[in-house]
This record gives structure tokens, C-alpha cells and sequence, in this order.
């Protein structure tokens, strides 16, 4: 439900994955083949004669000395910046308000998640086969949708459970006016959960 | 499966791992060793001591490396560096399913565990056969649901409604994917109750 961008995860998790096998395979060469030792320590020098080179051509007064010497260190800022972004792109998109209505100067009308959060709690508290119950609701750009999160007791049939929750979100559709799009999630208790196991017997 | 695409991508989303965690690793790590970088490049403009190495230092470094290291220790630093690589491409390219299924519905997207499926078809099968609690082992994989029975000694067993129950009790569910079921009686039985 979380609004991760994961196209976005995927791609940079790629990218890093080529960049440390390159890495790796030039480490393995430079330690193996002489040519490729070479060739490592040359490029090394390379690069050392022309960022000295670089510093001299755009020289500031003491104790900055080059233009070059400020790209450096804002070059390394702004991979700390684009790291932060893609640190701070993960989840997100929990929300209060499940539905908003506007109706000009009439007023609105809010929903909160709370509301139904508690009508789906108080529906279900009867339900033997339910050990807990919890709601929230997500927002994104398609939309808010509601997540519904229940957790079974061991051996209860997923068939009737969804049904039940389904006759549930019926009755809150025609509570609420219009159906919101919504997320059943079965699980079974915390516990067997942790021991990742997919057995039961 | 249904044809709502919101309800689509909601199952999508829940049945697959959006790659959280290794993105919050890496970028916490690159975070830190950007960071560093720049500190490094600051304090070697000012001419101040490094805090490890400054920025000429690592080059020098990293330029004498192929020589004052011996090739083994190259090719071993090599060969971790290139398996953390696949092991982070594996991840992004992977499907990142994770042990859950969609079940069919007409109003929303419903996403269930595998644990609760074995623990519900183990139910039903010791109900359809009259076995204890312990005697029928479901394990749900990702194609599959392989049923492990024990029966009681000296009572026969009807291993074709037990396939039965399986397979009636998975095609109620009406799960996106086609799951194959195998039901299979150990020859060990359990002393009766």
C-alpha cells in the first residue's frame, strides 16, 4: 500500500549492481593480468596529473586555490543529496482521511479512517475466527483506498473470511454512498509468522 | 483475477516486495560514504588533517594498489565485490514474490498468507479423513500444495477423499495462480486414539 516508488527502486538497485560487479571484475583483473595491472595504475596516474592539471586553469586566492577544488566537494554533496531523495522516496502515503467531499460553498464532508477503522472492528469482534483487526488508509495518485488487515486464527478457512469481509465492505458501500477500493489482507498470527516457515499442520 | 486495474495493482503491490529494504541499505550507504567524501575534500582544502585518508591519499592508494597487494588478495577482494554486485542485481531484477496469493473476489483485493492457506487445507483434510490434530502436514510452495498425511494405525484411509477435500477446498478459493496439489500417505501411522 505504501506509495514506494518501485520502478525507481529497481533501476538504482540495478545500476549499483553493475557498477560494484565492474568494479569487482577490474579489481580481479588488476590483481591477475599484468596488462590489466598496467593499464589500472596508468589510468590512476592519469587522472591524478589532470585534476592537478584542472586546479591550475581556474585558480581562486588562498585557501580555496581552484574553481575544480569546489566542484569536488560539490560533486560528493550532491551524491549525499540524491542519496537522501532516494532514502526518503521509500513509503509513505498513510493518511487520515479516507474519503473528502466538496461541495462549494455548502461546506465538505470528511471521512475519517478512524470511522471505519471502528465500524470494521466493531463488526468483526464477534468473529471467532478473527484474532485481530486493523485498518488504515492509503493514499496515492490514483486514489485513496482503504487497507484492511485481519489476522486469522490458525486452521480458519481465507474462503470464508474474504467473504465475510466482503458482505462487510458491501454494507460500508452503501453506508458511505460510493464504494472505496480497498485491500484484504489475510495473515496468520505474529508468531508463526517470524518462524518463516509456509508449513502447517 | 479481476479486471479493475486499481484492484490489479493493489494485488500487484501486496504480492510483491517493493525492494525497500535494500534501497534503504544502499542509499544509506552511499549517503554516508558521499558525506565523507565531502568532508575529506573540505578538510584537504583547508590543508587540515584527514579524518582517514584525503582525497590525493586514496588515489595514491588505489594507483599502487595492483602492486603492494598480493594477486590473491586482489582477486579475493574482486570476487567480493563482484558477488555483492549479483547479489544486489539479483534483487532488482528478481521477481520478488513474496508468500502470499490473491484470492478471487468481485469487491476487493484480497491477498492471503501461505501459511494460513496450508493451515486451512490442513484442516479441512483432517476433517474430510477424521484425523488428530497433527496427522496431515501442509506445505504451500509456489506453484504447489503438497499434503502430508499420517494415518492412524489399523483404519483405512481413503486417499482419494482426502485428494478430494485438497483439491475442492483450493478450488474454492479461486487463487490467480493455478496451484498443483500431491497428497501423499506416510507409511508410519500413529497409534490410535
Amino acid at each position: 500500500m505504501r506509495n514506494t516508488n518501485r520502478a525507481l527502486n529497481r533501476l538504482l538497485l540495478t545500476f549499483l549492481g553493475i557498477v560494484l560487479l565492474g568494479a569487482g571484475a577490474a579489481v580481479i583483473a588488476a590483481g591477475t593480468l599484468p596488462w590489466a595491472a598496467e593499464l589500472w595504475t596508468n589510468t590512476a596516474q592519469g587522472i591524478r596529473e589532470q585534476a592537478r592539471g584542472l586546479v591550475a586553469t581556474a585558480p581562486l586566492p588562498e585557501p580555496i586555490r581552484g574553481w575544480w577544488l569546489l566542484a569536488g566537494i560539490a560533486v560528493p554533496l550532491l551524491g549525499a543529496g540524491l542519496s537522501a531523495a532516494w532514502l526518503a522516496s521509500q513509503g509513505g502515503g498513510k493518511t487520515p482521511r479516507l474519503a473528502e467531499q466538496s461541495e462549494g460553498s455548502a461546506g465538505r464532508t470528511v471521512i475519517d479512517a478512524g470511522l471505519v477503522s471502528t465500524a470494521v472492528r466493531e463488526a468483526l469482534s464477534g468473529n471467532a475466527e478473527v484474532l485481530s483487526t486493523s485498518v488504515s488508509a492509503w493514499e496515492s495518485r490514483r486514489g485513496t483506498a482503504l487497507h484492511i488487515r485481519l489476522e486469522a486464527r490458525k486452521g480458519a478457512s481465507p474462503k470464508e473470511l474474504a467473504d465475510t469481509v466482503e458482505q462487510l465492505l458491501g454494507k460500508m458501500d452503501a453506508w458511505l454512498g460510493h464504494p472505496i477500493p480497498a485491500l484484504v489482507r489475510i495473515t496468520s498470527g505474529t508468531r508463526t509468522q517470524l518462524s518463516g516457515s509456509r508449513r502447517a499442520r | 483475477m479481476s479486471k479493475d486495474p486499481m484492484i490489479r495493482r493493489l494485488v500487484r503491490r501486496e504480492t510483491h516486495s517493493s525492494r525497500a529494504i535494500p534501497s534503504l541499505v544502499a542509499a544509506s550507504v552511499l549517503l554516508v560514504a558521499f558525506l565523507w567524501l565531502a568532508l575529506e575534500s573540505v578538510l584537504w582544502m583547508l590543508k587540515d588533517q584527514p579524518l582517514l585518508a584525503s582525497p590525493a591519499q586514496i588515489l595514491r592508494w588505489l594507483e599502487g594498489l595492483p602492486k603492494t597487494t598480493i594477486p590473491a588478495g586482489m582477486a579475493a577482494a574482486g570476487a567480493g565485490l563482484a558477488l555483492i554486485g549479483l547479489l544486489i542485481l539479483g534483487l532488482a531484477l528478481g521477481r520478488g514474490r513474496r508468500h502470499r496469493r490473491a484470492l478471487e473476489s468481485d469487491r476487493a483485493a484480497v491477498v492471503i498468507d501461505d501459511d494460513v492457506i496450508a493451515a486451512a487445507v490442513s484442516g479441512r483434510v483432517r476433517l474430510a479423513a477424521g484425523l488428530a490434530p497433527g496427522q496431515a502436514t501442509t506445505t504451500v510452495g509456489g506453484r504447489s500444495v503438497r499434503v502430508q498425511v499420517r494415518p492412524t494405525s489399523g483404519r483405512r484411509l481413503e486417499v482419494e477423499s482426502v485428494r478430494k477435500a485438497v483439491d475442492g477446498e483450493l478450488a474454492a478459493y479461486g487463487l490467480d495462480r493455478p496451484m498443483m496439489s500431491g497428497v501423499q500417505v506416510l507409511k508410519e501411522g500413529v497409534v490410535g486414539q
